[in-house]
């Protein structure tokens, strides 16, 4: 059990080494990120929203997207990679399955963490965005960010076996989150406007039996899609 | 025996289907609230059910797949898949008839809508993957395998969605308890303004006399956004809905279920109910098209599954060969 945890930990820290050298999947979402909200801010910056009743609607769809789509540009990478530098075949060779997905959740958690943070400040500095509530907005994005690495790894390991056909991993991923989407949007909505933990208790119990779902489905496929 | 049995049960899938189709327009009496357009439910229903079963089967022979790896079981998932997409276009197109005469709108992204949109799209993506990879086994795992990632998504957006959500058309309150079912209570002080569906009320005034409660509500209709202001009474002295009021243009009509507090400090509990407030179902010619409709939707669906799992694994042998 030890050996098995410290092989995930090597796995996320090989990819962690290879981020910092490369960047690759880094820029790619951070950048994306910072366009979006540049681009929104254009229109909907601190004096197009601050007169408007919904919002804190506009910002809660708005911060997701920005996250979604920068996430979807970034969190492929950790599995196309080995395909394309065809070091897949040694990581199967030398480490067990479940170690290699623990290992690539971990590092795209990562990234999802970094990310979601640039663009928290990134819309609390160009929109104006005031949170009313904090500690909801915080476990929100995490329980959110958690459910968004969760089912992205186990798509980016099937879309690496498509040859690396990136634009599959949008379309794959769209629907099967789109779920978690719509119930992350409604809770970041009731944080940023402050109607109280009452009202976000259902969304955050299902934002996180969705990923508990999403995570036990993952555990049990990713075996046969890393050996197929 | 089986062999023997198929062509019987063919010819009575067109019988069933025929009589159906008869009787859907000839035979089962209009609806008494929604009119002529209320017959779209012996084909709506029926097709959304199989929707479901189609989606569940094709999990069934993706699992199934990944266990045995028979060529059989991967064309019997694509084929339910194929059937499971049509079926929802169905569902989807004869919802929205029904949608646009009944509530003014094809699509208004009520929790059904979008969950059969979204099994849609599923199935659409799990096409475009099939359909990106060369044939073989690594297509068939990797379809399998996101069939099955898929069908996890499933039940949170037929079961836990539509309990989060509050604004649904859908006839969900026997299933599901939304937060809307019971009515709105409106207060003559405090809360004066809510919504029902997609329907926003506002309390305007209050007249009572020693029997009868008067309230003037404003409705406004969600389709064309035109506001109407509408009386319905109450009867204080048995306790029932005196004068029921229909919202005009739509088949929804507005009653006052409760009246509680003094008569200074009124709540009133408002429901918008579909016109005769009657199930879709009771009529008995109904309620037989109905079920003769759902056999027969089904033994098409058994047979045009079967038929096109055996044609596509038939393919995959030859292409087998060739390889």
């Amino acid at each position: 059990m030890r050996h098995f945890f410290r092989a995930a930990l090597a796995v996320a820290r090989k990819d962690w080494q290879i981020e910092l050298r490369t960047r690759y999947a880094l820029n790619a979402m951070l950048l994306f990120a910072v366009v979006t909200a540049v681009l929104v801010s254009f229109r909907l910056g601190p004096l197009g929203l601050s007169r408007d009743r919904q919002a804190a609607t506009t910002l809660a769809v708005l911060l997701w997207v920005a996250i979604f789509f920068a996430a979807l540009n970034g969190l492929s990478r950790t599995f196309v990679r080995e395909e394309e530098m065809r070091t897949a075949a040694l990581l199967r060779l030398t480490t067990p399955p479940l170690a290699v997905y623990l290992g690539k959740l971990l590092i795209n958690l990562l990234l999802l963490v970094a990310l979601e943070l640039l663009v928290t400040l990134l819309f609390v500095a160009l929109m104006n965005a005031r949170i009313a509530q904090p500690g909801l907005f915080a476990l929100t994005l995490s329980l959110g960010g958690l459910g968004l690495a969760v089912a992205t790894t186990i798509i980016a390991a099937l879309v690496a076996k498509a040859d690396g056909k990136s634009a599959l991993f949008t379309v794959l991923a769209f629907p099967l989150l789109l779920p978690l989407l719509i119930v992350a949007v409604e809770t970041t909505e009731v944080a940023l406007a402050g109607s109280g933990w009452a009202q976000a208790a259902p969304g955050l119990r299902l934002l996180a039996a969705y990923t508990l779902a999403e995570l036990a489905a993952s555990l049990l496929l990713f075996e046969r899609t890393w050996e197929s | 025996m089986i062999r023997q049995l198929a062509t019987p049960a063919k010819i009575s899938t067109g019988l069933l289907l025929s009589f159906v189709a008869a009787a859907m327009f000839l035979w089962v009496p209009a609806h008494e609230g929604l009119g002529n357009v209320g017959r779209i439910v012996i084909v709506h229903v029926p097709t959304g059910w199989l929707t479901c079963v189609a989606f569940l089967v094709s999990a069934l022979y993706s699992l199934l797949y990944l266990r045995r790896g028979r060529l059989s079981d991967d064309a019997n998932a694509v084929a339910a898949t194929e059937l499971g997409l049509l079926f929802s276009l169905l569902s989807t197109v004869t919802g929205a008839i029904f949608a646009k005469v009944v509530w003014g709108t094809f699509w208004n992204w009520d929790p059904r809508e979008t969950a059969i949109a979204v099994l849609m799209l599923i199935y659409a993506a799990y096409f475009a993957l099939r359909t990106s990879l060369v044939p073989g086994v690594r297509q068939r795992r990797l379809s399998a395998i996101y069939a099955l990632l898929a069908s996890v998504s499933v039940p949170f957006l037929i079961f836990v969605i539509p309990r989060v959500t509050d604004s649904t058309l859908h006839p969900n309150c026997a299933i599901l308890n939304t937060p809307n079912c019971a009515g709105l209570a409106l207060t003559a002080d405090g809360r004066i303004q809510g919504q029902v569906d997609d329907f926003r009320l506002k309390l305007l005034d209050v007249q009572e006399s020693d029997t009868l409660l008067t309230a003037t509500i404003e409705v406004r209709d969600p389709a064309s956004g035109t506001l109407t202001t509408l009386q319905p009474s109450f009867d204080l002295v048995s306790g029932q809905p005196k004068a029921i009021e229909r919202v005009p243009d739509t088949l929804r009509e507005v009653q006052i279920k409760r009246v509680s507090g003094t008569a200074s400090a009124r709540t009133i509990e408002v429901a918008l109910a579909n016109v005769g407030n009657i199930g879709l179902l009771t009529d008995q010619r109904t309620l037989i098209t109905f079920l003769v409709s759902l056999l027969g939707f089904t033994a098409l669906f058994i047979w045009v599954w079967r038929l096109r799992a055996l044609l596509l694994g038939l393919q995959a042998h030859v292409q087998g060969w060739n390889a």
